[in-house]
């Protein structure tokens, strides 16, 4: 059974009278030693969608419809009293900037001791040792558990906050932008970690980032989402190389690369739609040069096209992108 | 570096800030972060180079040095011959105009309450270069068209809160091409926008190169991005320059141990490619109280005895290839 599913997700922000469709329907699956990358440009509802499944969306933000399943438990309908016992427990997550993930006048191992005591009812040397071990296994030395925030470097607050994550043996963690703000020589030590980790913990792990390099790299599963919705997932691999969705095939002719043959890139004309009134049918249709008239009319069906691979193209797996640019 | 005649010339240039350290410092020896220490390239005419590197390694102070918006401590570079460091104000003034700098963060440099058109054509009228306002707008409105904002006239009466980004960034190089620049410096002009529209404005600033004959000078934290862009490399570590050479040769055979291992580490956009990764050990620390010979020692695999001693100089070991290493 997958760690985590989520079916036909629709998280809405409230401003005034309107709504802005930031995650709509939205439908994937997670299991355990495997990790998951969400990719897509900024406003596309990477976060939003984290957000939904740790519950901590902001007051305005509703998930209106659809179902998230972690573990046993369909945790959409729970209360904020039940969530919060789920939380670090079951799922946990690792936010973008570092800087701002712990208080700045405490000492960052009676931090991560507090998450544990709350949570577990251990005492404060049964805290402290786990913390002396999670430091060890993050590659900090157990006595930098009495520096404060500022005495760490980047990467090393991003150990820190890994090992705060696994405090709890969660089942899930999410990390939305892990590395982005980082050098990449320190991004990859991290990636590296969080790999081994995985490993050892058996972890599922929902990577964000909209950086498709990280992707590739790092993650077994990709789904590639565009204004709310997810257009297409399947395997790295598949996802890389045989595309379903135009938008997946002209974000990655967007992107950079050290090796192979220098071409002139990509660029999507026009920008993502405002999500408080999307365009009607497929939502990528303004962009998109492959669209007819159905994609102006009728929304596509987000469907399995090859064993794992989806996608919501009204013509997916009819398209061949190599010919028309 | 190259046959064609260089328009930019720097030359052992320095910026090292003091550092504050405490009451006592009055007794200790003064320190310093050595933000720029002895850089010395040139810049061929219409060619166009990266200045590429970690954070803090220098990129920005560098770039910033050289148009003196910061005073150097010691060296200096040379446009079209002539020493920045001995013009006057009004000079400096008019040269700036031939030498345009676009910032990372398009938002803070426009401001808000102005329109598109009076925000493009600010730096004529500031300069008092186009004082006749029909000749002004006709300006504005062909430079609008220059970076593809169209229809101008429409872009024009906007404000900055009804762009995108990537349209943001295009009034901002529209501002800098208006003065009919020489030379523009771009300090990470793509990093705050989407893939997508990144592209869009690299390909821009590729088509307007040819277009105006322009300079560049990109600083970039990202080698993938600095490939599509420039054909001359300039690799820096903790404020020194490493590594120098065509972009192509630089980024397919590395020579120097750092240069190897910040290529070997960037992400590739193909899952079923897999390479070695050279993996540094430590982190790159501050440029204060760096240790005698090469600073790049305490993190290279592959030091010998001479490293210890004396910081390598820049000596060219194939042809239009330069690096700061005793191997
Ligand atoms: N509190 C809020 N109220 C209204 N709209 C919001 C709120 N938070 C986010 N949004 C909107 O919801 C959409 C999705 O935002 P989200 O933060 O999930 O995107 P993202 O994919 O994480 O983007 P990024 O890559 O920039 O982090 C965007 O259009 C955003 O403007
Ligand atoms: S449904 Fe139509 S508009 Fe949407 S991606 Fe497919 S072809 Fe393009
Ligand atoms: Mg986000």
């Amino acid at each position: 059974m997958a760690v985590l599913e989520v079916e036909n997700l629709k998280t809405y922000y409230y401003l005034g009278k309107e709504s802005v469709k930031a995650v709509d329907g939205v439908s994937f699956k997670i299991e355990a030693k495997e990790t998951l990358g969400l990719a897509g440009e900024s406003g596309c509802g990477k976060t939003t969608t984290a957000y939904s499944i740790m519950r901590l969306l902001p007051e305005n933000g509703r998930i209106v419809q659809g179902t998230i399943r972690l573990g046993d438990e369909e945790i959409t309908a729970l209360s904020e009293e039940e969530i919060r016992y789920l939380r670090w427990r079951k799922a946990s997550i690792i936010f973008q900037y570092a800087m701002n993930a712990f208080n700045p006048v405490l000492r960052i191992g009676a931090q991560i001791v507090e998450v544990i005591r709350e949570k577990e009812g251990v005492s404060k040397e049964e805290a402290r040792a786990t913390v002396s071990d999670l430091f060890d296994e993050v590659g900090l030395e157990p006595k930098r558990q009495r520096d404060y925030p500022h005495e760490f470097s980047g990467g090393m607050l991003q150990r820190a906050i890994i090992a705060q994550s696994l405090a709890c043996d969660p089942m899930l963690v999410i990390a939305d932008e892990p590395v982005t703000a980082l050098d990449v020589i320190v991004q990859n030590k991290i990636l590296d970690l969080l790999r081994k980790l995985q490993e050892k913990y058996e972890l599922a792990v929902l990577f964000i980032t909209h950086d498709l390099s990280v992707v590739a790299e790092n993650c077994h599963n990709v789904g590639i989402m565009y204004a709310g919705n997810l257009v297409e997932v399947g395997s790295a691999k598949a996802v890389f190389k045989h595309n379903l969705h135009p938008y997946t095939s002209k974000l990655i002719g967007a992107f950079p690369s050290v090796i192979g043959e220098k071409k002139r890139l990509q660029f999507i004309p026009g920008t993502p739609p405002n999500l408080l009134n999307p365009p009607a049918g497929c939502r990528f249709h303004p962009r998109c040069p492959y669209a007819q008239d159905i994609c102006k009319e009728k929304e596509p069906m987000y469907r399995e096209i090859k064993q794992g691979h989806y996608a919501k193209c009204h013509f997916a797996g009819e398209l061949s992108f190599e010919v028309i640019e | 570096m190259t046959s064609v005649e260089p328009i930019l010339e720097v030359r052992n240039l320095k910026k090292w800030f003091p550092v504050r350290s405490g009451l006592l410092s009055f007794m200790q020896e003064k320190k310093y972060v050595k933000a720029v220490d002895d850089v010395s390239f040139d810049v061929p005419r219409g060619g166009s180079i990266a200045i590429a590197g970690e954070s803090g390694c220098g990129k920005t102070t560098l770039a910033r040095t050289i148009l003196r918006l910061i005073e150097p401590t010691s060296g200096s570079a040379y446009f079209e011959g002539v020493n920045i460091s001995d013009l006057t104000r009004e000079e400096l003034r008019l040269l700036r105009l031939k030498m345009q700098i676009i910032f990372q963060n398009p938002f803070e440099v426009l401001d808000p309450r102005l329109t598109v058109e009076t925000l493009v054509g600010e730096g004529l009228t500031i300069h008092k270069i186009e004082e006749n306002e029909a000749e002004l707008r006709r300006r504005v409105l062909a430079a609008l068209e220059n970076v593809r904002l169209m229809p101008a006239k429409d872009f024009a009466r906007r404000y900055t809160h009804e762009l995108s980004g990537g349209q943001l960034q295009r009034v901002a190089i529209a501002r800098s091409l208006i003065l009919e620049p020489k030379l523009i410096i771009a300090d990470e002009p793509v990093s705050m926008l989407d893939a997508s529209i990144r592209t869009e404005i690299m390909n821009l600033m590729e088509d307007l190169q040819e277009e105006h004959g322009l300079t560049y000078i990109f600083i970039t934290h990202d080698l993938a991005q600095a490939r599509y862009i420039a054909d001359y490399i300039v690799i820096m570590y903790l404020g020194r320059l490493v590594e120098t050479g065509p972009m192509e040769e630089v980024i397919m055979d590395p020579l120097h141990p750092y240069t190897k291992a910040l290529v070997s580490n960037i992400p590739i956009p193909d899952p079923t490619h897999k390479r070695h990764r050279i993996m540094l050990p430590g982190e790159t620390p501050t440029p204060i109280d760096l240790p005698p010979g090469c600073r790049f020692k305490p993190r290279c695999q592959e030091f010998g005895p001479q490293c210890k001693a004396e910081e390598p100089e820049l000596v060219e070991v194939k042809p239009g290839r330069f690096v700061a290493c005793y191997l």
